[in-house]
């Protein structure tokens, strides 16, 4: 299996070639195209888990990850085949080859991967709350590509020692790396009318995906010149 | 300093290294990540040489800003003893374009285009007309003057246009303008009947020489699409 990203970065467009009889499970809703010969379960079930348990770990991944409740599974039958997928916003896609360590993925940007790869929800603690980011991150282990999506370009950092990310800006991080939730300068006041607020300082050894767009940034430019709800 | 204008024309950041104690000037909101020797300093956007009622006025004319175009009031400044990088992005998708000032000329920025700038430009807020206001179509530009780097971001991609005689702009696609350009804003045939009809609110018409840098987007036109999908 294999992942071809096209029509970089504003448009993507992800064409997920499959061998036969290979699978790839995506989340709900980021199919647009797929050849004849491809098998689609919907609201597959993992493996090994029993009805409770998917159930469960559905709910989680959508009330906490911000992912939707299912996911569908893409098999190509007896001969190759591919299906390709876009996200729901602009944006770019990049697929990251996981060899054992666990990435770490900022709520809605996971698209892809296959059954190799365990996806699961990760509880962020109060810093999560403050972080602007979901209080639950998810969590990708395995071995496999695992294909990411975000609100803007992505850029693919090689972290080896500390750097301050502003929330919103993140997309995903392997386990390597900490982060903190500190003031993004001296003062509280300064920090809330610099804009910025909140920022996360990220620490350690790894790899972080930052996005060149931040979605409250753009919600809160764009909604001030829309029409007042009327309640 | 060094700049790197990456990801464009469409989803723009501006990556920029500081040598020890240099300067740059951003605005609110926009920074996305930066090394850890940096610090942030926020001041009120008022000019450089602003004394204490220029300040004040800045600071209303910020709140009056707020209201007609979303804009903030304040600008965060970026330094460290040892430099160090930072990479800022705008909100919306677009392209971003460096213009250099060597204090001979003025550009007038469209506000919500200006994103950063160095040295010592300073910047003054300027109405495009009172009456354009009406609607939310007005022009509310940025004078930058002195010498320095000025970043600007744009709503689509730019493009630069050299005006000799006279040149119509719709006011939605104006990024920026040099100063030996004369302008003026207007309904697109005159008159109020074509204002209403011709769905193009307002335009500025420049005449002189200079160039016009446009964008092809238009925020309003975005705007006016995603209006009637919301939920009621």
């Amino acid at each position: 299996m294999e992942f071809d990203i096209r029509y970089k970065p504003a448009h993507t467009l992800a064409v997920c070639n499959l061998n036969p009889n290979e699978m790839v499970r995506a989340e709900a809703g980021a199919m647009v195209s797929m050849t004849r010969n491809i098998q689609v379960e919907a609201a597959a079930r993992n493996k090994d888990e029993g009805m409770g348990k998917r159930l469960l770990k559905g709910l989680k991944r959508m009330a906490l990850g911000g992912e939707s409740f299912f996911t569908n599974t893409y098999t190509a039958t007896t001969q190759p085949g591919h299906v390709t997928f876009a996200p729901s916003l602009t944006g770019d896609m990049i697929v990251h080859d996981c060899q054992g360590e666990q990435l770490i993925i900022q709520g809605s940007s996971y698209v892809a991967a296959p059954d190799s790869i365990t996806i699961d929800t990760q509880f962020q603690g109060m810093k999560g709350f403050f972080s602007g980011e979901s209080m639950f991150f998810l969590t990708a282990t395995g071995y496999g590509p695992v294909l990411l999506n975000a609100f803007g370009a992505i850029e693919t950092l090689d972290l080896n020692g500390e750097m301050i990310v502003d929330t919103g800006h993140l997309v995903a991080f392997t386990a390597g790396i900490n982060y903190s939730v500190i003031k993004a300068s001296g003062g509280w006041i300064s920090s809330f009318l610099s804009g910025e607020g909140l920022v996360l300082k990220m620490q350690g050894q790894g790899r972080v995906y930052v996005q060149s767009r931040n979605p409250s940034e753009y919600g809160a430019t764009v909604g001030a010149m829309l029409p007042p709800r009327s309640n | 300093m060094q700049h790197q204008i990456e990801f464009g024309p469409s989803f723009a950041w501006l990556k920029v290294q500081l040598a020890p104690n240099e300067m740059i000037q951003a605005e609110s909101g926009s920074m996305v990540r930066h090394t850890v020797g940096l610090q942030m300093d926020t001041r009120l956007n008022a000019g450089r040489k602003a004394g204490f009622f220029a300040k004040i006025k800045a600071f209303f004319v910020a709140i009056l800003r707020k209201f007609l175009g979303g804009e903030t009031a304040f600008v965060n400044d970026f330094h460290g003893p040892q430099g160090g990088e930072v990479v800022f992005a705008p909100s919306v998708s677009g392209s971003i374009m460096h213009q250099q000032l060597d204090g001979n000329r003025k550009l007038y920025i469209q506000s919500s285009a200006y994103m950063a700038s160095t040295g010592d430009v300073d910047t003054k807020l300027k109405f495009g007309g009172l009456k354009s206001m009406l609607g939310g179509e007005g022009l509310v530009l940025q004078v930058c003057s002195g010498t320095g780097d000025v970043f600007i971001n744009s709503y689509g991609g730019i493009t630069a246009v050299p005006v000799n005689g006279t040149f119509v702009v719709d006011t939605g696609h104006i990024v920026a303008f040099e100063e030996s350009l004369n302008f003026k804003l207007k309904g697109v045939s005159g008159g109020l009947k074509s204002f209403f009809l011709s769905g193009e609110g307002l335009v500025c018409e420049f005449s002189g020489q200079g160039t016009v840098w446009i964008q092809s987007r238009n925020l309003s036109a975005l705007v006016g699409w995603l209006t009637p999908h919301l939920r009621p």
